[in-house]
C-alpha cells in the first residue's frame, strides 16, 4: 500500500519528483565528497607529518653565522628543546637554473636553494613519503617546479651560476612539508652530499641558513621563540612556527573542500525550495481529497504520511546513491592533495565520516517536509471542501486596480500585478534568481579584483606601472646604487622610488621583542592607500600593516608608539597609519627614510617606477631584466599573479562554473516552477480563454510576470554580489592581511554581459514554459 | 430574420479509453435567429452544455458544421476564434467562473481592456453602466469573495455584455441560485434580449424556459423536440400557461 502510494505520485509528478531527486542526489554527492576529502586531508597530513618530522621553530637566517651559540642555546633550553639542526641552504637564482630547450626558472617569486637532507628530522620526502636519498648526478625537485615547468622524472636541469655548471637528472618529486605549498616563498631542491659539497666548494650560491629545533613533547614554541629572540641569536629572516606549514600545506584543500560544502548547501536549499513548490501546488490541487479524508475521519498524521513517505523514500534513495557516488568523484577533487600530501589515501575515517552527509540530507528534508505540511493541519473539512475561500477569503484592500495602469497594455499589466498579487509564490523564484546572479558576479568581481592594478592596495604597494625586485646577493648594494642611477639618467622613467626592506626587533604587548620587516622610502611618490591615518611622512614615523595592527598582533592604533631597535639602537615611533597588506603573511610596516636601514639585515630592494607615456612597458621591463639579471622585474599585474599564485586561475575556473551552475539552476527551477504555476493556474487560464483570449495573450501575461521577476532578481543579485558580496570577501581576506576590499566593477560585464546571458537562458526558458496548451477542450477544464 | 447560428450535422464524440469513442452529440441541425430567445432542455447527459460550447467554438466538434453570422466556426484558427469570442459573445457559466485576483467592476472590464486600443474611460462607464442595470454598483470595487451567489451571477452577466455582444450564451446561470435570484436574474436577461441581443441558455428549470421563446428538448445527443411559446410580456400575466404548456410538452417527450 505504501509503496503503491509512492509509485503513483512518482507517475503523477515525474519531472518534478526526477529534479528533486536530482538535487538531493547532487547536494549527497558533493557533501560526502567534500567531508571524505576533508578526512582524507586529515590522515594525509598527519601521516606526511610522520614522515617528514617537521621542525617546530623555524629560523631564518643570511649572513655571520656561529654554530657553537646555537649549540649553547640548545643545551640551556634542554627541558623544551629535543633536537636541533641546522640546514645550510645554497640558494640559486632562478635564472640560473636552466632546462628544456633553453628555459630558465627566471621570474620565478620563490628563492630557490639546493639543500642536502637533514639527519634528525625535517625530511623532504619522494611521492611515497620515503625519506629521500638521492644519489650523486641527480637531483629531487619540488612539487611546485615540477608542476610549474611541466617537468618529468629523468629529464635534466642544468645549474649554471659563475663558474659552477652542473646538469642533474631528475630523479624523484620533492615533497617538503615545510615549503610544499606556493604560499610559502621558498622551494629546497634536494641533492647528493658529493654534489653539495662541489657546489657549496665553487660558491654557486648565496648562503643562508635554516636553525631547525624540534621540541619536546611538553616544550613550548612561544617561550623558546621569546628566548631565541632575547639572547640575541642569527635571526634576520622570519621564524615561524611548525603549525604554520601544516595550515599552508591544507589551505588550498581546505577552501576547495569548503566552497563544495557551501555549493551543496546551497542545492540542499534548492531542493527545499523545490519540495516547497511541489507541496504547495500538490497540497492546494488535492485540497478537495484532504477535506474528504478529514471528513471521513483519517488522522491529520495519516494524511501527512501520504505526502511525506514519497520524499522519505526519495532522500532515502538519493543519500545511498549519493554517498556511493561520492566515492567517484571524490577523485576529482583530490589530484591536488594526492600530489602534495599523500599518494595513498586509504584510510578508513573517510566512509564513516562521510556518512554524516546523507543522513544529515535525510533528517533534513524529512523534517523540512514536516514543517511544510503543518498547513494540513490548518486546513478544516470544510474549509477544504470549499477552497475558493483559502485563496481569496482575506478582506485586504484591492490593489493593483485595471485603471491604474498607465504604462502597459492590460494584458501584460495583468501579469505584472500578479506577481504583485501572489508574491509569496514568485519570492521562491526571485530568491532563485537572486542566488544564481550573486555566483556569477560574485566570482567575477573578485576576478577582476584581483586582476586589476587597484589590487596593488592590498598588498601594500601603491599604484605603478613596474617595480624591481633586487633580492640578497653579493653584489645586491653596487646593483642597487648603479640601478637608481640608470633610473635617474634614463628619460622614459617618469617617476621612480626605492624602497629599503630590513628586519628590526619591535617591542610586542608583552614587552618581548619580535622581528618586524620594516620597509623605508618616501611614500609619497606611489601613495599607498591608507585604511586610517596617512603614511609616514616624517621623522620618528611609522605605518603598520592590518595584521600588525590587529588585535592578535602589535594592538596598535593610529597615535599609538612602537619601540624598534636596529644595531642596539631604540627609538620611539609613533603610528601615522594601517593599510592592507596580504603580501609576507599580512605583517609589513613602513618607516621614514629618517629611521635607517638595519644594514645587518637587509632583507630587500625594491624600486617602484611610472614610466613615461608613450613608453612600451613591455620592452622597458625587458630591458632591466636582461641588464640587472639577478632582479625580478614585473608589472604589477604579473606581481600580483606570482604572489597570489594560482589562486587567479582557480578564480577563473570558479567564475566559468559560477555561470555554468547558475545558468542550470535558474533554467531547471524555472521551467518546474512555470509548470506547475500553469497547471495551478489551469482553471483561470481557461476563464480568461472562455472569455476571448488567445492562448499568445495568456503566455504572455506569464512571460511578462516572470521576466519581470528574473529582471529583479538580477538587479538584487548584482546589488548584493557587489555590497553584500564586497563585506563578505573582507571578512574572508581580514584574516590574511585586507580587511577592507573594495571591487573593481568592470561595468559592461556586471551589468550587461554576465546578466544577459542569464537573461537569455532563462528568456528562453520562460519562453518555452510558458505556452498555454490550446488542444483540450475548454469545458473539460471548466466544468471539472 | 437572419439566422446567427446555423449548425448542420454537428457531432461530437469523445474518447473513452485508447479505442471506443462515446457520442455526445450526434448529427444536430439547429437555427437560431437574430434576437430570438431560446432555452435548451433535457435530461442530465444529454449534450446541452455540450451544444453550447460547441456552437461557442469554446469546444472543437467532431465533424458537420456550425455557422455563426454566416462564418464556418470550425474552420477559424484558434486566435480568430478567440477574437469572435471576444467581441460577438458572451458566455455565463453556471458556476460563474469569476477571475480570482481582480475586482468585481476589473472582472467586468477585463475583457473589453484587452486591446491595446480600448477607451479605459468608456469601458469603465459601460461597466458602471452595466452594474446598475443590474442592481450591483456598490460592489464594484470588492472582491469576488465578498458578493453573494445571486451578485455575483449578475457580475457574470455584465461580463459578459461588456463588449456589447450579438449573442449570450447561459449554461444554466440559475443552476445554482435560490428562486428569488432566478427571477431577477431572468428578468435581466429578458431586457438583454429585448435590447436586441440573442440569447441562448441551457436549463432545467421550467420556469426559467417559459422566459424564453422557443424552446429546444434533447435526448441523447440529439435535438428531439422544439417548441414555440412566443415572446414573454411580464405584462400580460400568462406565465402559469406558459409554464404549464412546456410541462405537458416535455411529459410528452418522456422527460
Amino acid at each position: 500500500m505504501f509503496l503503491k502510494m509512492v509509485k503513483n505520485d512518482f507517475i503523477r509528478n515525474k519531472i518534478v519528483t526526477m529534479t528533486v531527486f536530482l538535487f538531493i542526489t547532487m547536494a549527497v554527492i558533493l557533501a560526502a565528497s567534500a567531508i571524505h576529502n576533508i578526512a582524507n586531508l586529515i590522515q594525509g597530513i598527519s601521516s606526511f607529518q610522520v614522515s617528514a618530522v617537521p621542525a617546530d621553530m623555524t629560523v631564518m637566517h643570511a649572513g655571520e653565522y656561529d654554530q657553537a651559540e646555537i649549540d649553547q642555546f640548545t643545551e640551556q633550553y634542554r627541558d623544551h628543546i629535543a633536537m636541533q639542526e641546522t640546514m645550510v641552504l645554497q640558494n640559486i637564482d632562478g635564472s640560473n637554473i636552466h632546462f628544456g630547450q633553453n628555459q630558465t626558472m627566471a621570474g620565478t617569486i620563490q628563492d630557490i636553494s639546493f639543500v642536502v637532507q637533514n639527519k634528525h628530522f625535517d625530511f623532504i620526502v619522494d611521492l611515497d613519503n620515503e625519506k629521500l636519498d638521492v644519489k650523486e648526478g641527480f637531483v629531487a625537485v619540488p612539487i611546485y617546479f615540477m608542476e610549474q615547468h611541466d617537468l618529468e622524472i629523468g629529464d635534466t636541469i642544468t645549474v649554471k651560476s659563475g663558474w659552477y655548471e652542473k646538469a642533474f637528472v631528475i630523479s624523484d618529486y620533492a615533497r617538503d612539508f615545510e615549503m610544499n605549498s606556493p604560499l610559502t616563498s621558498s622551494k629546497r631542491f634536494v641533492i647528493n652530499q658529493d654534489d653539495y659539497n662541489e657546489m657549496l666548494k665553487m660558491q654557486a650560491g648565496e648562503l643562508e641558513y635554516l636553525i631547525e629545533f624540534k621540541l619536546n613533547e611538553t616544550g613550548d614554541p612561544a617561550a623558546v621563540q621569546t628566548a631565541y629572540n632575547e639572547a640575541g641569536l642569527p635571526a634576520n629572516g622570519p621564524i615561524l612556527e611548525g603549525k604554520i606549514f601544516a595550515i599552508f600545506n591544507s589551505m588550498s584543500d581546505m577552501i576547495v573542500a569548503l566552497v563544495i560544502i557551501f555549493i551543496s548547501i546551497l542545492l540542499l536549499v534548492i531542493a527545499s525550495l523545490c519540495i516547497r513548490l511541489t507541496f504547495l501546488a500538490t497540497i492546494d490541487e488535492d485540497i478537495r481529497e484532504i477535506g474528504v479524508m478529514k471528513a471521513m475521519g483519517i488522522s491529520k498524521k495519516d494524511i501527512k504520511k501520504v505526502y511525506l513517505n514519497k520524499y522519505s523514500v526519495i532522500s532515502a534513495a538519493a543519500g545511498i546513491i549519493g554517498y556511493l557516488m561520492s566515492f567517484a568523484v571524490v577523485n576529482l577533487l583530490n589530484s591536488n592533495m594526492r600530489l602534495y600530501i599523500a599518494s595513498d589515501l586509504s584510510g578508513s575515517l573517510k566512509y564513516i565520516l562521510s556518512l554524516i552527509a546523507p543522513l544529515l540530507v535525510y533528517f533534513m528534508i524529512v523534517m523540512y517536509c514536516k514543517q511544510v505540511l503543518k498547513r494540513i493541519d490548518k486546513i478544516s473539512a470544510v474549509e477544504a471542501l470549499r477552497s475558493d475561500i483559502m485563496e481569496g477569503g482575506k478582506n485586504r484592500r484591492y490593489s493593483f486596480p485595471l485603471l491604474q495602469n498607465k504604462f502597459f497594455s492590460t494584458n501584460m499589466y495583468m501579469g505584472l500585478r500578479d506577481v504583485g498579487k501572489r508574491f509569496k509564490l514568485y519570492r521562491l523564484l526571485l530568491v532563485i534568481f537572486i542566488v544564481c546572479t550573486f555566483i556569477v558576479i560574485l566570482p567575477v568581481n573578485m576576478y577582476n579584483t584581483m586582476n586589476s592594478p587597484e589590487f596593488s592596495s592590498y598588498m601594500g604597494i601603491g599604484k605603478q606601472d613596474m617595480r624591481i625586485d633586487l633580492r640578497r646577493t653579493d653584489s645586491i648594494t653596487e646593483d642597487f646604487n648603479k640601478l637608481q642611477e640608470e633610473l635617474q639618467n634614463d628619460s622614459d622613467i617618469e617617476k621612480y622610488a626605492p624602497y629599503i626592506t630590513s628586519s628590526y626587533k619591535v617591542k610586542n604587548a608583552e614587552g618581548t621583542w619580535d622581528n618586524m620587516n620594516i620597509e623605508i622610502g618616501d611614500f609619497s611618490v606611489f601613495p599607498l592607500k591608507f585604511l586610517e591615518g596617512r603614511a609616514p611622512e616624517g621623522e620618528g614615523e611609522i605605518s603598520l600593516s592590518l595584521a600588525h595592527a590587529a588585535k592578535d598582533g602589535l594592538n596598535k592604533k593610529v597615535g599609538d608608539e612602537v619601540t624598534v631597535r636596529a644595531g642596539g639602537e631604540e627609538q620611539t615611533l609613533t603610528v601615522t597609519g594601517i593599510y592592507q597588506d596580504i603580501t609576507n603573511g599580512g605583517k609589513t610596516a613602513k618607516a621614514h627614510t629618517s629611521l635607517g636601514v638595519n644594514e645587518e639585515a637587509v632583507l630587500w630592494y625594491i624600486v617602484s617606477l611610472d614610466l613615461a607615456e608613450g613608453v612600451d612597458v613591455r620592452g622597458k621591463m625587458d630591458y632591466y631584466q636582461n641588464a640587472y639579471s639577478t632582479a625580478q622585474v614585473n608589472d604589477i599585474k604579473e606581481y600580483t599573479q606570482q604572489t597570489l599564485g594560482n589562486i587567479i586561475d582557480q578564480m577563473g575556473t570558479v567564475v566559468i562554473g559560477g555561470i555554468a551552475i547558475a545558468i542550470i539552476i535558474a533554467v531547471l527551477i524555472t521551467a518546474l516552477f512555470l509548470r506547475m504555476l500553469l497547471s495551478k493556474d489551469m482553471s483561470q487560464i481557461a476563464i480568461m480563454r472562455s472569455i476571448g483570449l488567445t492562448s499568445k495573450q495568456i503566455s504572455h501575461q506569464y512571460m511578462a510576470g516572470n521576466l519581470m521577476v528574473l529582471l529583479l532578481g538580477i538587479i538584487l543579485g548584482v546589488l548584493a554580489a557587489n555590497f553584500l558580496g564586497e563585506i563578505l570577501v573582507s571578512m574572508a581576506m581580514s584574516s590574511m592581511g585586507a580587511a577592507k576590499i573594495k571591487f573593481v566593477h568592470i561595468i559592461w560585464q556586471t551589468w550587461l554581459l554576465c546578466p544577459l546571458a542569464l537573461m537569455i537562458a532563462v528568456g528562453l526558458t520562460i519562453f518555452m514554459s510558458c505556452r498555454v496548451a490550446v488542444k483540450d477542450d475548454l469545458s473539460v477544464v471548466l466544468r471539472s | 430574420m437572419t439566422n446567427i447560428i446555423e449548425a448542420k450535422s454537428m457531432t461530437k464524440k469523445v474518447a473513452l479509453g485508447k479505442e471506443n469513442e462515446l457520442p455526445i452529440l450526434r448529427d444536430v441541425n439547429l437555427e437560431v435567429k437574430e434576437g430570438e430567445f431560446v432555452s435548451v432542455m433535457g435530461p442530465s447527459g444529454s449534450g446541452k452544455s455540450t451544444l453550447l460550447y460547441n456552437i461557442s467554438g469554446m469546444d472543437r466538434m467532431t465533424s458537420g458544421s456550425v455557422k455563426f453570422k454566416g462564418r464556418e466556426i470550425g474552420s477559424l484558427k484558434e486566435e480568430e476564434l478567440a477574437k469572435v469570442r471576444l467581441k460577438t459573445m458572451g458566455f455565463i457559466f453556471q458556476d460563474i467562473n469569476l477571475l480570482k485576483n481582480l475586482s468585481l467592476i476589473d472582472n467586468i472590464m477585463f475583457p473589453a481592456l484587452v486591446p491595446t486600443d480600448a477607451d479605459k474611460h468608456a469601458v469603465n462607464q459601460r461597466a458602471k453602466k452595466l452594474m446598475k442595470m443590474t442592481g450591483i454598483e456598490k460592489l464594484a470595487n470588492h472582491n469576488i469573495t465578498q458578493g453573494s451567489g445571486g451578485q455575483l451571477q449578475r457580475v457574470g452577466i455584465c461580463r459578459a455584455l461588456i463588449n456589447d455582444p450579438d449573442i449570450l450564451f447561459g449554461d444554466e446561470p440559475t443552476g445554482a441560485l435560490d428562486s428569488q435570484s432566478t427571477e431577477e436574474i431572468m428578468s435581466i436577461l429578458a431586457q438583454i434580449n429585448k435590447n436586441g441581443t440573442t440569447v441562448m441558455l441551457v436549463t432545467h428549470d421550467v420556469k426559467v424556459a417559459a422566459k424564453t421563446e422557443r424552446i429546444l428538448f434533447m435526448v441523447d445527443g440529439d435535438i428531439v423536440s422544439q417548441k414555440k411559446i412566443g415572446k414573454f410580456d411580464a405584462q400580460q400575466g400568462d406565465r402559469k400557461e406558459r409554464e404549464e404548456s412546456i410541462m405537458k410538452w416535455l411529459m410528452e417527450n418522456g422527460f
